[in-house]
């Protein structure tokens, strides 16, 4: 286990405690904490990326920072139609 | 153990210390716009960090690239994003 791969670890364990926060908090909560937690994943694949020695994984950390950008912002638009 | 080595270990931790601290922020925050503040900051600092020590560990290999536009995308995306929300928080709260 090299340091890349301690490091995605690490970040990765810090989606336990948004977890927590989206299932204990309000709706509000629980959507920040989901774009915490996909900002999170999407480092933590840029860690496993370069710890694999493997530069065409780079492509799923991009796609993941795209996608989980508009996932997060359709449930916004979703949130705000229920003011 | 080299420079380099030393350089990409310390941005590494630095990294992961910045995201703990905003994880450790989004537990504490009381409202979501309190939250959000740490959820925002999650976009800027740590994802440069790592960027940075891929950087200096490939020295201008297309893995270097792709680090660094991941970086830009999570801040760029992520500060659209935190943007969003914020108006979504500011509604509720009127």
């Amino acid at each position: 286990m090299n340091a890349w791969l301690g490091t995605a670890a690490a970040l990765l364990a810090g989606v336990v405690p948004c977890g927590w926060v989206a299932l204990r908090g309000t709706r509000l909560d629980a959507l920040v904490a989901l774009e915490l937690a996909t900002t999170l994943a999407t480092l933590a694949l840029v860690a496993l990326a370069e710890g694999f020695h493997r530069s065409s994984y780079f492509v799923v950390a991009v796609v993941a920072g795209a996608l989980g950008f508009v996932g997060n912002l359709v449930f916004v638009r979703f949130m705000e139609s229920e003011l | 153990m080299g420079a380099q080595d030393v350089a990409v270990d310390v941005l590494l931790v630095l990294s992961v210390a910045c995201a703990a601290v905003c994880v450790l922020g989004l537990l504490a925050g009381r409202a979501a716009i309190d939250r959000l503040h740490y959820a925002g900051a999650a976009t800027g600092v740590p994802p440069a960090l790592i960027a940075a020590a891929v950087v200096v560990k490939e020295r201008g290999s297309s893995a270097g690239i792709n680090a660094v536009v991941v970086a830009l995308l999570v801040l760029i995306l992520g500060a659209a994003l935190t943007h969003a929300t914020a108006r979504l928080a500011r509604g509720r709260r009127e």
